[in-house]
């Protein structure tokens, strides 16, 4: 559900915020930590009652694990700063009046690396800037992939503002700058809450990916797996990446929920 | 060497892993539409399990492209099982939730017309409820392209075909000239592909669908 | 045409029919029961949510009854195959449900299509519609419903009912989401169709002017699900069976009441004399003499009036010679009492002279015998007298209660 952004005609229906979703958004709130934490259980006793060879004790012990665990989230919170600190202020400046003309084109250039595979793109980073080191690389490149989200959503959130709003604003008084403060901001939240979510749910997965070029984060566990072809290792750690996604997905979900202001 | 000089050398490997990588997203989508259109058509109309099916295929959506293919490799070995496995389940939420979108966007009246003239369900579904929601529809499978052809890149780390694998290349040639070259190949295959497809798909929709309701 | 044997049961009859939804306590049609004479147009009329539009759809089972029967022309279709129903029964919307993806000839042809028709006789079919509704079938069989005006998207609507020559036509406000100039347009062009095609028709709607100008019968629809009276429109106007139907018809009841009566369909009086060209002005004077009214009208050698004497005239005034005070427009046959009244009140007089078909002299009619008329009841132009309707609950029983 989080993945919204790829799906631009497709907005969520005014019918499906009844009573029955709002009673599926309680078993949401409840229901996904639950299950995530008994997959993880049912992976822990798994693993716990098999006898691990060298190479799966290399990969399956705690210290290690939790040293991927912690790349990871730092890779992704990085990231997810900086996306935050580049797509907000452009979306901001991209709706403003004398800088509109350019939205068309930066969104389209925005739109092509979308489609570049993410994949192809940590690699050609790693291979052609060798010498900026590979945690830098990772960062640039799984960056340049979660931009978009933010920054579309934050340009479609500020132009979908009521025109009539900011006008009797700007009649009131206010300035430009405390009309965007003020009334264009927050009107726009949700659409934007509803893009960075996007963002970090994306970052989540492509972190998993910097393995590739030795940045490390959980996707270390998965490749040890295959390389190894020890399947224990493999399952544990394809269970721990898909198991983070969701987790956060389910974080940023209640975050949207509450910060999203009241009577919007 | 520059890149075309390479690009000349190598451009029959390249339009093959090109031809593998069409296969792979394009069998992806059908499995999905296959799967994703009757599963649309049998919930849309309620909401209890209409929001059961987008929710789990949100959550497919959700697993990062390298864990669902690893999870994937247990069962169904290395290759190009797990890779058309996986797309197909990445392409289910674009397909399912247009699919459902068009059908919950087709005017009651007409659907409430055609069963006052005496068309059944089934006439009803496939000769009016369909044709009206399919711009959507196929939007939702432009989309699931788009994003299968940048996931079917990393099959190529499953032993799965298709332009991951020069991607993939060019990283085990880090430090030589040519490791660039063979990535920037399978990117840029990729990116040729993602306009190629979206116009076939603008011209797929603009052929099979009804000028009455056309934009 | 009905048959002799087709003519000893109404087209429609529903008895007892009631729905009810899971969850309410309140029918949302109560133990209905109601004839549908064969040929005419029946209005269901009431306010949103009073049954009408459910009642409507019971007819072709879109909701199927809780309870009660529906027989069409006879038969028990209760149970019948509804979509085998539908294909014999039109059905028109307000919305108009067009295919949006389909040609105008496209959506025409749909219950011709799903009768199995074959291809010549649907296009026959279509092209007779077209005309039959006032589009251009050259100019209009190949557009998309975007490509119409509401009016005419409404016309198409109406055409695609009628394209399997169903007997009975079902028809949802269909001219309610229409501007009022076209609205009128279409009502007067739907009748004269109706008067071609002759098909039995249950019209749905919340405006009473409308039920009053396009029903042969009026039933007027409680909150409650249940019918409060069946009756001609005139009855209607003229003796609601209780406070609710009065409120419902609103102040103007006696207004709308002078454009139900035709000219044609009064007798004039005859107290006006006439005199002929040819009369001398001795022979004009002694006629007004002895004429009560004090007036008298002259005709031409037609019989058709040309103008009118008083017989405040003094011998030898001119105006008593020839054809006499100038006539202002007569009245004819095809003409309203509103017509008519609107004549008088915009020329400041209070008789109007009344001709037939060929403009000759029938009568007159006077400002107080239009008031007569209009508060003598029933109005003589019903096609059913006072028994006429079988609602669920009759003005005589409710008049009793």
């Amino acid at each position: 559900m989080a993945l919204v952004a790829p799906l631009p005609e497709t907005a969520p229906s005014a019918a499906d915020t009844t009573a029955a979703s709002r009673a599926g958004r309680w078993l949401r709130y409840a229901g996904t930590p639950a299950a995530l934490l008994l997959v993880l259980g049912a992976l822990a006793l798994y693993v716990g009652g098999q006898d691990l060879d060298r190479i799966e004790e290399r990969s399956l012990n705690a210290e290690y694990l939790l040293s991927r665990f912690t790349q990871h989230l730092a890779l992704t919170a990085v990231v997810v700063v900086l996306i935050l600190a580049v797509a907000i202020p452009l979306g901001v400046l991209l709706t403003r009046p004398g800088a509109r003309r350019y939205a068309g084109g930066v969104l389209a250039v925005a739109n092509v690396g979308q489609a570049t595979p993410t994949l192809g793109l940590i690699v050609l980073f790693a291979v052609a800037f060798v010498s900026w080191g590979v945690h830098t690389i990772a960062v640039v490149a799984i960056l340049v992939y979660g931009i978009l989200p933010v920054l579309r959503n934050t340009m479609v959130g500020l132009d979908q503002v009521d025109r009539a709003v900011i006008e009797s604003a700007r009649g009131m008084g206010l300035t430009r700058r405390q009309v965007l403060w003020a009334v264009e901001l927050p009107l726009a939240v949700p659409v934007m809450l509803a893009g960075i979510r996007t963002a970090l749910v994306i970052t989540v997965g492509t972190v998993a990916l910097a393995t590739f070029i030795g940045a490390g984060g959980l996707g270390d566990v998965i490749s040890n797996g295959i390389a190894s072809y020890r399947d224990l290792v493999l399952l544990s750690g394809s269970v721990l990446v898909a198991v983070l996604a969701l987790a956060v997905d389910w974080v940023a979900g209640i975050v949207e929920d509450v910060l999203r202001p009241r009577g919007v | 060497m520059n890149f075309f000089g390479y690009l000349a050398g190598n451009y029959t490997e390249v339009l093959g892993l090109t031809g593998q990588h069409v296969l792979l997203v394009l069998t992806g989508l059908a499995l999905a539409t296959l799967i994703g259109v009757p599963l649309a058509v049998l919930t849309y109309r309620t909401a209890a399990p209409r929001t059961a099916v987008v929710a789990a295929a949100g959550i497919l959506l959700t697993i990062p492209s390298y864990a669902l293919f690893g999870l994937l490799i247990t069962p169904l070995g290395l290759g190009t099982a797990p890779s058309v496995t996986a797309l197909t389940m990445y392409a289910l939420l674009p397909v399912i939730r247009n699919t459902i979108v068009g059908l919950r966007e087709v005017d009651p009246a007409v659907v409430e017309s055609a069963r006052g003239m005496g068309m059944s369900r089934r006439q009803v579904m496939r000769e009016i409820e369909l044709p009206i929601a399919w711009p959507v529809i196929i939007t939702g499978l432009r989309v699931a392209t788009q994003l299968l052809l940048g996931i079917a890149a990393i099959a190529a780390a499953v032993n799965g075909p298709g332009l991951g694998r020069l991607i993939l290349q060019g990283l085990d040639s880090a430090g030589t000239p040519f490791a660039v070259y063979l990535a920037l190949e399978g990117i840029l295959g990729i990116v040729v592909l993602a306009i190629a497809l979206d116009l076939c798909f603008a011209a797929l929709n603009r052929f099979t669908t009804s000028r009455g309701i056309r934009a | 045409m009905p048959s002799a044997a087709a003519a000893d049961h109404p087209m429609i009859r529903l008895e007892r029919l009631t729905k009810r939804y899971p969850g309410q306590d309140a029918a949302a049609v109560d133990e209905l029961t109601l004839d549908v004479p064969r040929g005419e147009i029946v209005c269901l009329v009431g306010p949103s949510g009073c049954g009408k539009t459910t009642t409507m759809k019971l007819i072709n089972r879109l909701i199927e009854p809780t309870s009660g029967r529906i027989y069409l022309d006879g038969e028990d279709v209760t149970e019948a195959d509804p979509d085998q129903l539908r294909r014999t029964i039109g059905y028109a919307i307000q919305q108009t449900g067009l295919f949006p993806h389909r040609t105008v000839a496209e959506n025409i042809a749909t219950v011709p299509r799903l009768l199995g028709w074959d291809k010549a006789r649907t296009t026959a079919r279509v092209e007779e519609l077209l005309d039959l509704v006032g589009l251009d079938p050259d100019t209009y069989r190949g557009r998309y419903p975007k490509q119409l005006s509401g009016g005419q998207q409404q016309r198409i609507g109406v055409a695609r009912a009628l394209a399997g020559d169903p007997a009975v036509m079902l028809m949802d406000e269909p001219f309610g989401a229409i501007d009022p100039l076209t609205r009128e347009a279409l009502q007067n062009e739907f009748l004269r169709i109706q008067s071609e095609i002759k098909k039995t028709i249950v019209f749905v709607t919340h405006d009473i002017d409308e039920a009053v100008k396009m029903g042969d019968r009026i039933a007027i629809f409680a909150g409650d699900g249940r019918v409060v009276q069946y009756d001609t429109p005139e009855k209607v106007l003229s003796e609601p069976v209780d406070d609710f139907v009065a409120d419902f018809i609103g102040s103007g009841a006696f207004v709308k009441r002078l454009t139900l009566t035709r000219i044609g369909d009064i007798d004039p009086a005859a107290d006006w004399p006439v005199v002929t060209a040819s009369d001398d002005a001795e022979a004009r004077l002694s006629v007004l003499a002895a004429a009560e009214s004090g007036f008298a009208v002259v005709l031409d050698a037609e019989r058709r009036p040309t103008g009118w004497l008083a017989a405040s005239l003094n011998r030898g005034d001119d105006r008593l010679l020839g054809t006499g005070l100038p006539l202002l427009g007569p009245a004819g046959p095809d003409h309203t009492l509103f017509d008519a009244l609107n004549g008088m009140l915009a020329n400041s007089t209070d008789v109007a002279v009344v001709v037939d078909d060929d403009g000759r002299y029938r009568g007159t009619l006077t400002l107080a015998a239009i008031q007569t008329l209009i508060h003598a009841a029933p109005a003589r132009t019903g096609a059913a007298g006072p028994g006429g309707g079988t609602a669920g609950r009759t003005p005589s029983e409710r008049e009793v209660r």
